[in-house]
């Protein structure tokens, strides 16, 4: 199925007769890779349906006032990532949590989770990334599994690409480590 | 020396090609190429992140969504007044019930006999004699004059104004 441009669901939603039919289209484009770049961030597939929806009501609200000087999915990624940033940082302060015990509790959730088939290797990534403070965490997933440059990462999320960068060497270099100590070699 | 020159020849040659590289760029790029490297055997060995949902989420997301979005906003339909006086139907079954009501209402009201009007105002009269003490009905009926006062006028007197004033016949029919 041909994607619709960007381009072409800014300009029908503009147009109050042609709205709900470019939030639509929007939905259709967006709404799953928002998800899971969402749940890779909070993992619980509770909170991340919670969460994509606060988002797409967020983008619903304030769509009128997107500017096209930056991108259509780098603003809804930007919100997105906000919203799970905000999310994780309330966990940790109702639960009164350190920040250093976060991951295991979200490792915890993970191994829990009715929604996670992963095998070994796989599960063992997802807590080797557990182990990453947050933001090489969210740099790494978007580089590795959403696949988006370091353009289009630094628009999201405000850094520059020389950081972005050095990060994600950081992040692939901590990995690496960590596999190895549970003798995974790839 | 002949390599000494040669190599200054080369150097020469590179920097005249005028192109240049962002700073500490070639102590990046070795770390960039292994970094590349590794992911790419990652890769080879975990393609997703094992992350599942439940079945026919996404249809459920969007739907959601759309109700909490699109949904709210649309106007809500304005229930249709319909004017009942615009109908004649509903005017003249309005008036019939008035002028039905109205008689139905004054033909009881007249129908209610004087029979059953004395014994309403007898029965007050019991009651309110019912709620005086007794002793106040004795010393009222003691203290009144109940004998019929007498008449002053003598009985030959009436004889005589009747017979002068009315004719045998009158008095016949009246007797």
């Amino acid at each position: 199925m041909k994607q619709v441009e960007d381009s072409e669901i800014l300009e029908k939603f503009s147009n109050t007769k042609t709205r709900d039919e470019a939030f639509n289209l929007l939905l259709n484009k967006y709404q799953q890779k928002i998800y899971w770049h969402i749940r890779r961030l909070v993992i619980d597939h509770d909170d991340a349906d919670d969460l994509v929806q606060d988002v797409f009501i967020k983008v619903w609200k304030n769509l009128d006032s997107f500017r096209s000087d930056s991108q259509l999915y780098t603003w809804i990624y930007r919100i997105a990532t906000n919203e799970s940033i905000t999310f994780l940082n309330k966990k940790k302060q109702r639960n009164n949590t350190p920040l250093d015990e976060v991951s295991d509790e979200l490792a915890e959730t993970l191994i829990a989770s009715s929604y996670f088939n992963g095998d070994k290797i796989q599960l063992k990534l997802q807590q080797a990334l557990l182990t990453l403070p947050e933001k090489q965490r969210l740099i790494f997933n978007m580089k590795y599994f959403d696949e988006l440059k370091y353009e289009e990462i630094s628009e999201i999320t405000g850094t520059s690409v020389g950081a972005l960068k050095a990060s994600f060497h950081i992040a692939v270099k901590k990995i690496e480590v960590f596999m190895l100590n549970e003798d995974i070699t790839f | 020396m002949k390599q000494d020159f040669e190599n200054d020849e080369w150097m020469k040659g590179v920097r005249e090609t005028g192109f240049t590289t962002p700073a500490h760029y070639f102590n990046e790029l070795s770390e960039s190429i292994n970094a590349r490297i590794s992911t790419e055997k990652l890769k080879s060995v975990i393609q997703n992140d094992g992350h599942t949902v439940p079945d026919h989420y996404f249809e459920k997301l969007q739907a959601n969504i759309l109700a909490k979005t699109v949904g709210e906003t649309k106007p809500i339909a304005k229930p249709k007044v319909i004017r009942l006086w615009n109908s004649n139907l509903v005017k003249y079954a309005s008036a019939a019930c008035f002028l039905l009501i109205t008689g139905v209402g004054l033909y009881f009201n007249q129908q209610q006999s004087p029979a059953q009007q004395t014994v309403s105002s007898d029965l007050a009269t019991e009651q309110m004699l019912y709620d005086i003490d007794e002793q106040v009905i004795i010393d009222h009926i003691s203290s009144t004059d109940i004998t019929q006062p007498k008449s002053t006028v003598a009985d030959t007197d009436l004889e005589n104004y009747i017979l002068t004033n009315y004719s045998q016949n009158e008095l016949a029919t009246s007797l």
